[in-house]
């Protein structure tokens, strides 16, 4: 009865996450947003022109169900101060930052990932939307720009679903870092009982301004923009998690079936001697299953606990990946899932106690626990003529003597070993995809020329040079392969709201190594690579020419080639966009280098002859992969825990319905290292049938789930990035069913090996 | 003449506050004895029976086989004294009933990693010892009684070990079958097998072993018969 709660505990306990995926998989910025009491609009407020009666009185207009602030707010340009690690002086660029002393109330929970709100001038909490790699909790910044170079100390990192601010400070602290001169201002964030579209958004802005003083509201973001860039994010991450939760919920209902019938089974003996002191045949029936519900309810409680704390886990890095800052199992599922675990296990218990109701009591006794007369005999004999040590075959026969315990082990094993399959394969692809998109591997030396106007002290301390000079100085360096200016602009389409965003390589940029899903590359002006989003949005394909409005200028450009990215971005030669703006400066310069030269020195040999303007650094641009590849991890080894107990309860079960036999085996001489042998190979072969099962599956799930990945990013995949497995790592991969099912038989063939030859003999 | 079991002083018990099953019992049996250990139900004769095979381990006291100390072996070390040095033949059989009569005849020789043809070479001749060749294909589940027993006592006698042990051997057998396996226990030992039989049966005790160790609620009440096959003087609690 101990191992029925304990298959319930583990079980619920892998189910309730695995649901929580799946919930948290659909909406999750609805979640987040509804979880965090999100702003559906941050209307910012000119202080001058209004006073707190009238904003407070805002709160109260119908269309209003609940209002917060007035926050002090104001823009700072801040850079990292120098570190024990680091010099300093990266720029982290403007921030908004608002003063609040609390990160709760009824409008933008803001969430705190990790350390604490600011409770004294000089901290700072930082959002963790766009947080550049390094900073974190302790990390001191330098507000650039202002009288004393106000130093601010990063002590939480939080999330705003609505993404109201970039920081947060005491309100005290705003005035400190304000600008001299420059106009006060404020935030009010508002929950509208109706902004479920744009234009009831709108009439609700139009409502608060009217309420207030003309001007007083100089501008308002509604929730729609965050919602539309957050769930485009996460809705690429959806089907993998999907993925898994579905494995996870399938792999909980097997094993729980299979414990529990065979748990009914293996209480054959008890239930004839019921029948035989008086027993009617539904009386032992009930009994029996209710004798098996009374453990299963305290299991499905204590699962539902650990499966609570489990979710909560791995919902915090699932809302990492989301970018919605924090979601929570609902409470129904905390319900829900125990609630079902328990009815599968009358389910799963009833079938088996009816059967042996049925019998009369002299055939449960005498049938008892044993596999049914006759079957497994044949692998028995034939596996004994092989030229392996006796334990062995022994051991290699037993899957034959239960097919349906057998049949659902080896799905248990296959669920576990294909989240394994997928789990490499998905890994392997998206690393392919971040380093399609960032081009770390072409792209390896990244320079940042100082923007017209930069604040930052380095930055003015230095001189820019000309664009020649830059030039001159990559050439110059023997290291360098390739180079490329880029210069990143935002021109528009006809007919479409979205502005696109331009890169125009200056130079030959084919080396960068963007990876062509259709078309070739551009070779001149007038040509250009888009994604396969820009080709939806404008309902062209490659071949087509579009027009686009650069500085009140209409340019056609000729789409030649579709290329892997997000968004609605285009890739061009610098001379298309020349007839409307001449010369473009540059922004960005790249550089590729020559094999077996060293990149930290081929950086520091560049910022010295470029001088302290130009950032010149390696590109190292992850796009959050860590984060993806732990939830992977920890995704994929949950599920394998869980297929492992899968196996450790069929063979605990196994084990002891054969302990008499056991006890013959031991008693005629079998060393505790045979009988290891023969419990673990009894599941060997199952293991083994399941991770080559689980290749074609695991890779079939790879196939199905990553294109809808990248179609929920609006792009599609390159053959390369989905054909990621290869024969030898496929071989390899095909043993972890072995390796689950083993790891899983460990613990009670030690058990086995360890029992009394005595009592096992005497065991009935 | 060297023991080939020599207990002394073992002491077992299962629980603490109870009675041990087993008291301070010293006793040596000469190789060739056909020793009858006798007594009533919870007089403690099977556990010494146990304690012998190293099925179990003493309390106190050591317990010396085959010039082998069973009550320190490792679990390892003691199944491979059993599968070398102990045949044991149960009441109900304790057949595997997904093996072959032959295979269950090959198994202890199989644990031993004795060579394939060695192996089928001596459970063939035993089998046919035993008048059961014609049955070696067949499955436990389909032989009488008797055959199981004389299965039973093939397969304890596949590796020729020196002690072959036998608890209540014909318990589970009509009295014709019974007499039948006891004959061939005695022809077993007549040809020089030392043989120790836990009974309750003094009648059969009696026709079979030429010496009788009664016990009696865990201490040995008494042993007869020794003498005249020859064994040592036993020593008597």
């Amino acid at each position: 009865m101990a191992v029925i709660g304990l298959v319930l505990l583990v079980s619920t306990g892998a189910c309730l996450p695995g649901l929580a995926l799946v919930i948290a998989s659909n909406s999750p910025f609805d979640h987040a947003f509804a979880a965090q009491h999100g702003a559906d609009v941050t209307a910012v407020i000119d202080p001058s022109r209004t006073n707190p009666a009238q904003l407070a009185a805002t709160a109260r207009l119908p269309q209003v169900s609940a209002a917060a602030g007035p926050f002090a707010e104001t823009t700072v340009t801040t850079e990292l101060a120098p570190a024990p690690q680091t010099p300093g002086g990266e720029p982290l660029g403007p921030l908004t930052l608002a003063g609040r002393s609390s990160p709760g109330g009824p409008v933008d929970d803001v969430t705190l990932q990790s350390g604490h709100w600011a409770q004294q001038p000089g901290q700072i909490v930082l959002s963790s939307t766009g947080l550049a790699p390094g900073v974190t909790d302790g990390t001191r910044l330098i507000a650039t720009g202002l009288p004393g170079k106000p130093m601010l100390t990063i002590v939480g990192i939080a999330t705003s679903v609505t993404g109201s601010a970039n920081g947060w400070v005491v309100p005290g602290e705003i005035s400190v870092l304000q600008a001299p001169g420059s106009p006060g201002s404020e935030e009010m964030l508002y929950r509208f009982r109706d902004a479920a579209n744009a234009a009831a958004a709108s009439a609700d802005v139009a409502a608060v301004t009217a309420a207030l003083p003309a001007g007083a509201v100089r501008a308002a973001q509604s929730y729609l923009s965050a919602k539309a860039q957050e769930t485009s994010n996460a809705a690429s991450f959806a089907p993998f998690l999907v993925a898994f939760g579905v494995l996870g919920l399938m792999m909980s209902v097997l094993i729980v079936a299979n414990v529990i019938s065979g748990a009914v089974v293996t209480g054959y003996r008890r239930i004839g001697i019921l029948k035989s002191i008086g027993f009617t045949p539904g009386q032992v029936s009930a009994a029996y299953v209710f004798q098996a519900m009374i453990p299963a309810a305290a299991g499905c409680i204590a699962g539902a606990v650990l499966g609570h704390l489990l979710a909560a886990v791995l919902l915090g890095k699932t809302a990492s990946v989301y970018g919605v800052g924090t979601l929570g199992v609902p409470l129904w599922a905390d319900a829900a899932v125990p609630l079902a675990m328990w009815c599968l296990t009358g389910i799963a218990a009833l079938v088996p106690a009816v059967r042996a109701g049925r019998l009369s009591a002299v055939q449960a006794m005498a049938g008892g626990h044993a596999p049914r007369v006759g079957r497994g005999y044949a692998a028995h004999r034939l596996l004994g003529r092989l030229p392996l040590p006796r334990p062995v075959t022994i051991g290699l026969a037993a899957p034959s003597s239960r097919p349906a315990r057998t049949a659902v082990t080896l799905a248990a094993v296959l669920f576990g070993a294909t989240a394994v399959i997928f789990a490499a394969g998905l890994g392997s692809s998206l690393s392919h995809v971040v380093s399609g998109l960032s081009l770390t591997s072409t792209e390896q030396v990244q320079i940042q020329v100082p923007p017209p106007g930069s604040t930052n002290v380095v930055m003015r301390q230095g001189h820019a040079q000309s664009s020649e000079s830059v030039s001159a100085a990559l050439a110059a360096q023997p290291g360098t392969l390739h180079y490329a200016a880029e210069s990143s602009e935002q021109a528009s389409v006809p007919g479409l709201s979205q502005r696109v965003s331009v890169t125009a390589f200056t130079g030959d940029a084919a080396w960068t190594g963007y990876s062509m899903l259709a078309g070739d590359w551009y070779t001149g002006p007038g040509q250009a690579v888009v994604p396969a989003y820009f080709l939806e949005q404008t309902g062209t394909t490659v071949g087509d020419t579009v027009v686009i409005v650069f500085n009140g200028r209409q340019i056609p450009v000729r789409i030649v080639g579709e290329d892997f990215d997000t968004g609605l971005v285009m890739i061009t030669d610098s001379r298309t966009l020349a007839r409307a703006a001449h010369p473009l400066p540059p922004s960005w310069y790249y550089a590729e280098l020559r094999p077996g030269t060293s990149t930290s020195a081929y950086v520091q040999a560049l910022s010295t002859a470029l001088g302290p303007a130009y950032q010149v650094s390696t590109n190292n641009d992850t796009r959050g992969l860590p984060v993806v590849i732990g939830l992977i991890s920890i995704l994929t080894l949950l599920l394998a825990i869980v297929a492992g107990l899968g196996v450790l309860n069929t063979v605990v079960l196994q084990t002891r319905e054969r302990t008499r036999d056991l006890g013959v085996f031991k008693a005629i001489g079998m060393t505790p290292r045979q009988v290891i042998a023969m419990v673990v190979c009894s599941v060997a072969v199952t293991g083994l049938a399941a991770g080559v099962v689980a290749v074609p599956v695991g890779v079939a799930l790879h196939q199905y789930v990553l294109p809808r990945m990248a179609a929920a990013a609006g792009t599609e995949l390159p053959a390369s990035f989905l054909n990621v497995y290869r024969a030898p790592e496929l071989a390899i991969l095909a043993l972890s069913g072995v390796v689950i099912a083993v790891i899983g038989a460990l613990l009670p063939a030690g058990w086995a090996a360890r029992t009394s030859t005595a009592s096992a003999l005497h065991a009935e | 003449m060297d023991a080939v079991i020599e207990l002394s002083k073992v002491t077992k018990g299962y629980g603490s506050g109870s009675r041990p099953a087993v008291n301070l019992v010293s006793l040596h049996i000469s190789p060739g004895e056909a020793v009858a250990v006798m007594g009533p139900s919870g007089s403690g004769k099977s556990t010494l029976l146990n304690l012998i095979a190293g099925l179990d381990r003493p309390d106190s006291g050591t317990v010396t086989v085959a010039g082998n100390r069973v009550d320190t072996m490792s679990e390892t070390a003691a199944a491979r004294f059993r599968r070398r040095d102990v045949g044991f033949i149960f009441q109900f059989f304790n057949l595997l009933d997904d093996l072959t009569v032959l295979d269950n005849v090959l198994l202890p020789a199989q644990l031993a990693g004795l060579p394939r043809a060695q192996a089928r070479a001596r459970a063939a001749e035993l089998l046919a010892a035993l008048r059961i060749e014609q049955h070696r294909d067949a499955y436990p589940g389909r032989l009488s009684g008797g055959e199981r027993q004389r299965v039973a006592i093939a397969r304890a006698l596949v590796n020729r070990p020196a002690l072959l042990l036998a608890d209540e051997p014909t318990g589970a057998l009509d009295t014709r079958t019974g007499d039948e396996i006891g004959g061939l226990l005695l022809d077993l030992n007549r040809s020089g097998q030392t043989l120790v039989l836990v009974t309750h049966n003094p009648e059969l005790a009696a026709r079979y072993a030429s010496r009788m160790v009664a016990m009696m609620d865990g201490l040995i009440a008494s042993d007869t018969g020794g003498e005249a096959r020859g064994g040592s003087p036993a020593p008597v609690q």
